[in-house]
């Protein structure tokens, strides 16, 4: 402090030293935009999802990394095992292939984070309403040697097989580099093409819509522990100012019985959240005492109030909500 | 004489304290006592696929008796095997898995951890009672 007030035109050269290291830090490595993705709205189950993403890169110093391309799926359709990803560029000749970096592989500059759970982190979940998505990040088979101050332009394919189910998801894609990470918001790109429609089989699996009713975990079997949620707040129906909600549900055998829990006792009575969200946790087996040797395949149920006179359904309607035990 | 003594014998026990004072050491190799788990076990924590449950479901009645070989289960709750039977661990004084033998049915094993909570014993086990993907972790901690 002395020397700087008895040397001011030494205090403001270092002062000025900092500044210019500080702004070699700020542009030091690639910056990452993905400027478009050209994504169908909508998709058959079973087909493949082919998605065009249009990178633009600007180098501020030389570097050898491995591009890095992450995408946010549906953990049903398995991408890490089925996807593929190749891209063409301004620095490449033809396709260049990339593969899926194995869970569990440290991300660059994440404190020990592998890439999903980084991405998961940094980036989040998409908007996505069912916990039921993943992050899968692929890495170029090479590593490519950059130049300082030049833009370089890449066009990412992204080929995804699809399952056979019913469903609404908000894919997510994020460029990077194999040096940076997600170390700071340029030094990657994502982007979020919205909600995509696979017309499949089955019941919707809705991702992108918040929902009157779900059941956590999204795929279980009767000897699970279920949660079965009602957020009456999302739609208009009789039950929106409820201050206490009931669950009315049969359980269907895989041999045909039906099983009826449908009494307003303190087994049947959904936890208050607040804000009109309620929740029941159920062990089925339990719950609708199932015989020994029978197995529940659904569970056809609606919401009333305490004496039974108000009942909500599919929708807020007279339908019943249905829940098919399965692990697909 | 009497001072030829005077010498020669403190110098012979000095020899002999010498000799005697290097003894070799029998250094004693502690071993892991044998992990006892007789007696009634409760659970204390509960997750299902990394999500806290264990006060948004009524695990409170379950208990798991185990003696000697042999367990049994009272207020079930969805668990690594529905009913009794018996139990072993891979390893008496080192376990890392514990295997339960349902009577007449297959064995299913987990991995299990096996800390001392606020002065408790307890056995941390991991399973998949329904679909594979749904993991549960119980706490169970040791009655009395």
């Amino acid at each position: 402090m002395k020397s700087i007030i008895q040397n001011p035109g030494a205090a403001i050269n270092r002062l000025r030293k900092y500044l210019v290291m500080m702004l070699l830090v700020l542009v030091m490595g690639c910056s990452m935009t993905i400027e478009s993705v050209i994504q169908p709205s909508v998709i058959n189950g079973g087909e493949t999802l082919v998605s065009t993403l249009h990178v633009n890169i600007t180098t501020n110093a030389e570097q050898t990394s491995k591009f890095m391309i992450a995408i946010l799926v549906p953990k049903m359709w398995n991408a890490r095992e089925h996807a593929t990803i190749t891209f063409t560029s301004d620095i490449t000749s033809g396709p260049q292939k990339m593969t899926a970096i194995p869970a569990g592989t440290p991300a660059p500059q994440a404190d020990g984070l592998d890439w999903p759970a980084k991405l998961a982190a940094t980036i989040g979940n998409g908007g996505n309403l069912i916990n039921d998505w993943e992050w899968v990040a692929y890495y170029s088979d090479a590593d490519y040697k950059v130049a300082a101050n030049v833009e370089i332009n890449a066009t990412v394919t992204v080929s995804i097989p699809t399952t056979e189910d019913n469903i609404s998801f908000k894919m997510g894609y994020v460029a990077a580099n194999s040096t940076d990470g997600l170390s700071g918001t340029d030094r990657y790109g994502s982007f979020f093409p919205g909600c995509l429609r696979v017309n499949g089989t089955g019941d919707l699996i809705d991702f992108c819509n918040p929902q009157l009713s779900t059941i956590e975990p999204r795929t279980s079997l009767d000897n699970d522990i279920i949660t079965i949620n009602f957020d009456a707040g999302v739609i208009a129906n009789p039950l929106s100012s409820a201050s206490e909600v009931y669950l009315c549900a049969s359980g269907i055998t895989t041999d045909g019985q039906t099983i009826d829990a449908c009494a307003a006792i303190d087994k049947t009575k959904l936890s208050s959240l607040g804000a009109g969200r309620f929740r029941l946790e159920c062990w089925p087996r339990d719950f609708f005492a199932v015989p020994a040797g029978k197995t529940l395949q659904r569970l056809e149920y609606f919401f009333t109030n305490a004496d039974g006179s108000v009942k909500v359904g599919y929708g807020g309607g007279a339908s019943a909500f249905i829940y098919t035990f399965n692990c697909k | 004489m009497i001072k030829k003594l005077s010498i020669a014998v403190p110098g012979l026990l000095l020899v002999a304290f010498l000799l005697y004072s290097c003894e070799k050491e029998k250094a004693a190799i502690p071993t892991e006592p044998i992990k006892e788990i007789d007696g009634s076990w409760k659970i204390v924590g509960a997750q299902r696929n990394g999500t806290d449950m264990i006060n948004r479901f009524d695990f409170s009645k379950f208990r798991i008796t185990f003696s000697g070989n042999t367990y049994t289960i009272s207020n079930p709750v969805p668990f690594i095997q529905e009913g009794a039977g018996t139990w072993s661990f891979d390893d008496a004084s080192y376990p890392f898995k514990m295997n339960f033998q349902e009577n007449g049915g297959n064995t299913k094993s987990t991995e299990i951890q096996y800390p001392v909570k606020n002065g408790k014993r307890n056995i941390v086990i991991s399973f998949s009672p329904g679909c594979a993907a749904n993991t549960y972790q119980y706490t169970l901690e040791k009655e009395n």
